[in-house]
C-alpha cells in the first residue's frame, strides 16, 4: 500500500496558441528578436530586452509554466538581476531565504557552512523557490510588459533557417503552422535544445554515471531553511541524501541510487516511499507527508565552445549543462540572460557593433568554464565517478569529525558571482591598478549600504540601487559639485544617444542635483571601493565594472564607453 | 596551502589513483604515505598522523558495535 500523491500547492494557468496576422503563411511583421523557450532564461532575456525598449516575441512549446521539481535555489546575484527586471518583490515574498547548511557523515555532523552574508548586503545569499514559481513570477512581469513582450504559447519550433541577414523559424501550433522572420534569435530552449541540435552544435565535457532520485513531498515542519546533506546516513546506508525546504510546505529530497540499482524501478512509489519514510524518521520529523513528484537525475558538465552562431545566440541549458550540485543551472542561465539582453538591445537599437555579441559568447563561455570547474568538484564529491573518489571521500568524511583541516573538501561550493577578468570590454587597466581596493574591471559591484537621494528626497539604500538601465558612472566626491568636464561628458553622450547616467557619491551631503545621487552615510563605501575625491567607476548595464580611475578624466571615460560599444578585438569571425 | 590548493591536490590524488587502477591503489597510497613521511621529516608528527589515520577504523575501531 503506497501513499496517495497530492498536487503541488500551485495551479498553473493554461494559455492557448494564438496565430498572428499572416501573409503567405509568414508572420506579417518581421521581428527584431525572437526568444525560443519561456523558462527562467527566456523570460529574463525577454524582460531584459523590454527594459531597453526592444520588442520581443517569446515562443514556448508548452501551454504554461513548467511542472515538477527543477531549479529550486536562486542566488543573490540572480536576485540582483531579477530586481532590475522588476520582479524582486514577488521572489522575496514567496521564496525562503537561507544562509548556510550542515553536512552529516553517518550520525555525526562534519560540516557547518555559511555563504557570504554580512551587514553590507541588501539581498540574502540564496532563496529557495520552485521553478514553477520562478517562471510564474517572471511571467507576471512579462504580462505587465505586454506592449513589448508577445508570448506565443503552444508554439513549437520545427525548423530553423539561419542566414547571414536573418533567421526564419518554422513554427507549429494546434491552430496550424506558420513561419516568422527575425533579425536575431535567442535559443533558451533548454537542455534538449531543438535550436542547438538543428544547428548541429555539440555540447562537450563530461557526463557522470551516478544517478539521483528527486522526490518532492508535502509536509508541515517548522525546521529552518538550510541545505542538509547526509552522507552514508543510518536511514539509507551507502547513499547520499540532500534535503531542501521549499515554500508552501514542499520539501525537496535528492538521494543517490545505490550501485547497480535500476533507475526505472527506483522511482516507483513503492521503492521511494520507504526511503523517504526512513529519512524523515532519522530527521525526527513526525508529521504526516505525501509524495508530489518523483524524477531521476544524472549529472552533466557540458558546454558549447561558442554561444554566438551568426544571428543565433544560445543561453542557459541550451548552451551549457551544469551539474545540479552547487545550484549553478538556472543561476548561470539567468546570468547569461543578463549579459545578453543589454548587448542585443544595444545592437538592435544601432548603438553598438555586432562585435558586442561576441563578447557575450566569450564572457559567458569563460563563466561556464568556471562554473563547470566548481560544479565538477561538487559532483565528484556528491556522485563519486570512480573507486578512488569514493575511497577518498570516505576518508575525508571519517576524518572530518575530528580534523577541521579536511572539512573544506565537503563544502558544497555554492554558486557565486563571476568576474569577467579577461573580457575585451575592460579598459584602462593601468588606471584601475592605481586603486588599492574595490572591484576591478569585469567584476560585479560589492554591495554596501548608503543613502540614495532621488530628485532631492533621501532614503536608505544600497550601491546596486544606483544602477541605471544604461551605463552608470559613480563619481566619488567630497560633496562638492560634479566637475564641468564630467557634466560636459554627460551632454556629449546624451547627444550621441548613449544611455548614460552620472551618479555623484559624496562623503558629505552635497548640492542637490536632478536625478540620482548618493551619500556614503556609513563611511564604508569609499574605503571598500578604494575611492578618493575624484574617483570614477564606469559600470555596464549588467552591473559589471568596465573601467575605473582614481582620478576621473572625462575623455578617458568617453573612450571607455565607446570601447564597450565597439567591442574591438577577438578573432572576428563569430561563425564556423 | 589554502582551501583551493587542498581541493586541487585532492582531485589530483583522486584522478591519479583512478588512472593507477583499483588493483594497485593500495600500493599507490602506501608509496604516497612513504614519500609524505620522508618529506615531512618529523618522527613525532608522522607517528601522530599514523595514529589519527587509524583511529575509528579497522579492528581498533573504538566505535565498533
Amino acid at each position: 500500500m503506497t501513499r496517495a500523491f497530492r498536487p503541488y500547492p500551485f495551479a498553473a494557468a493554461r494559455h492557448d496558441a494564438v496565430l498572428p496576422p499572416l501573409r503567405d503563411g509568414v508572420d506579417a511583421r518581421r521581428r527584431a528578436v525572437v526568444v525560443v523557450g519561456a523558462g527562467p532564461v527566456g523570460y529574463c532575456t525577454a524582460l531584459g530586452l523590454a527594459r531597453h525598449g526592444v520588442p520581443v516575441v517569446l515562443v514556448e512549446a508548452d501551454e504554461g509554466v513548467c511542472f515538477g521539481s527543477r531549479a529550486i535555489c536562486i542566488s543573490r546575484r540572480s536576485l540582483e538581476i531579477i530586481e532590475r527586471l522588476g520582479a524582486l518583490p514577488g521572489f522575496l515574498a514567496t521564496g525562503l531565504p537561507w544562509t548556510g547548511g550542515r553536512s552529516y557523515y553517518r550520525d555525526a555532523e562534519v560540516l557547518r557552512f555559511t555563504m557570504p552574508q554580512d551587514e553590507n548586503q541588501k539581498l540574502p545569499p540564496m532563496i529557495n523557490l520552485a521553478q514553477y514559481s520562478i517562471e510564474h513570477l517572471l511571467l507576471q512581469q512579462a504580462e505587465a510588459r505586454r506592449g513589448l513582450i508577445d508570448i506565443r504559447w503552444q508554439t513549437r519550433v520545427t525548423a530553423i533557417d539561419a542566414r547571414e541577414d536573418g533567421v526564419r523559424l518554422t513554427l507549429a501550433t494546434p491552430q496550424g503552422g506558420y513561419a516568422i522572420d527575425a533579425d536575431w534569435v535567442v535559443a533558451a530552449d533548454g537542455g534538449r535544445s531543438f535550436v542547438r541540435e538543428s544547428l548541429g552544435l555539440q555540447l562537450k565535457g563530461t557526463s557522470y554515471e551516478g544517478r539521483y532520485v528527486i522526490v518532492d513531498i508535502l509536509m508541515d515542519s517548522a525546521r529552518p531553511t538550510e541545505r542538509l546533506a547526509y552522507f552514508d546516513p543510518p536511514c539509507n546506508p551507502g547513499s547520499t541524501v540532500l534535503v531542501h525546504k521549499q515554500p508552501g510546505g514542499v520539501w525537496r529530497i535528492d538521494y543517490q541510487l545505490r550501485d547497480g540499482e535500476d533507475p526505472d524501478a527506483a522511482i516507483r512509489p513503492e521503492n521511494v516511499e520507504p526511503r523517504v519514510a526512513s529519512l524523515l524518521a532519522m530527521m525526527g520529523e513526525t508529521a504526516d507527508w505525501s509524495p508530489i513528484w518523483t524524477g531521476i537525475y544524472k549529472a552533466n558538465a557540458l558546454t558549447l565552445e561558442r554561444y554566438r552562431h551568426g544571428r543565433v545566440l544560445l543561453a542557459g541549458d541550451a548552451a551549457h549543462l551544469l551539474p545540479i550540485f552547487g545550484v549553478r543551472g538556472a543561476n548561470s542561465g539567468i546570468d547569461d540572460a543578463d549579459n545578453l539582453a543589454w548587448k542585443l538591445a544595444f545592437v538592435v537599437r544601432g548603438l553598438a557593433s555586432e562585435r558586442l555579441l561576441d563578447s557575450y559568447s566569450e564572457e559567458r563561455v569563460a563563466a561556464a568554464h568556471e562554473n563547470l570547474s566548481h560544479g565538477t568538484k561538487s559532483t565528484e564529491f556528491m556522485a563519486p565517478p570512480s573507486f578512488a573518489f569514493r575511497l577518498m571521500r570516505e576518508a575525508v568524511l571519517g576524518l572530518a569529525v575530528k580534523h577541521v583541516g579536511v572539512r573544506s573538501l565537503i563544502n558544497p561550493r555554492q554558486t557565486s558571482a563571476i568576474a569577467y577578468r579577461g573580457s575585451r570590454l575592460n579598459t584602462a587597466a593601468e588606471a584601475s591598478a592605481s586603486l588599492d581596493a574595490g572591484p576591478a574591471p569585469g567584476t560585479v559591484l560589492p554591495e554596501c549600504p548608503l543613502t540614495v537621494v532621488r530628485d532631492g528626497s533621501a532614503r536608505s539604500g544600497h550601491v546596486t540601487d544606483l544602477l541605471a538601465a544604461g551605463f552608470t558612472a559613480f563619481f566619488f566626491g567630497d560633496g562638492a559639485a560634479v566637475p564641468a568636464p564630467l557634466r560636459d561628458l554627460q551632454r556629449r553622450l546624451a547627444d550621441e544617444g548613449v544611455p548614460f547616467a552620472l551618479v555623484p557619491i559624496g562623503r558629505r551631503p552635497g548640492p542637490m542635483v536632478a536625478g540620482v545621487q548618493a551619500r556614503d552615510a556609513s563611511g564604508r563605501l569609499f574605503p571598500m571601493y578604494g575611492a578618493d575625491t575624484g574617483t570614477l567607476y564606469l559600470v555596464r548595464p549588467d552591473g559589471h565594472v568596465a573601467a575605473r580611475w582614481r582620478q576621473a578624466d572625462a575623455d578617458a571615460v568617453h573612450t571607455a564607453v565607446h570601447h564597450v560599444l565597439q567591442a574591438p578585438g577577438g578573432a572576428g569571425a563569430s561563425d564556423e | 596551502m589554502n582551501d583551493t590548493d587542498l581541493d586541487t591536490v585532492y582531485t589530483r590524488l583522486c584522478t591519479t589513483m583512478t588512472a593507477v587502477g583499483e588493483a594497485e591503489a593500495n600500493l599507490f597510497l602506501a608509496r604516497f604515505a612513504l614519500l609524505a613521511m620522508t618529506r615531512l621529516g618529523d618522527r613525532e608528527a608522522v607517528e601522530a598522523l599514523i595514529d589519527a589515520a587509524a583511529e575509528g577504523i579497522g579492528a581498533g575501531c573504538s566505535q565498533a558495535p
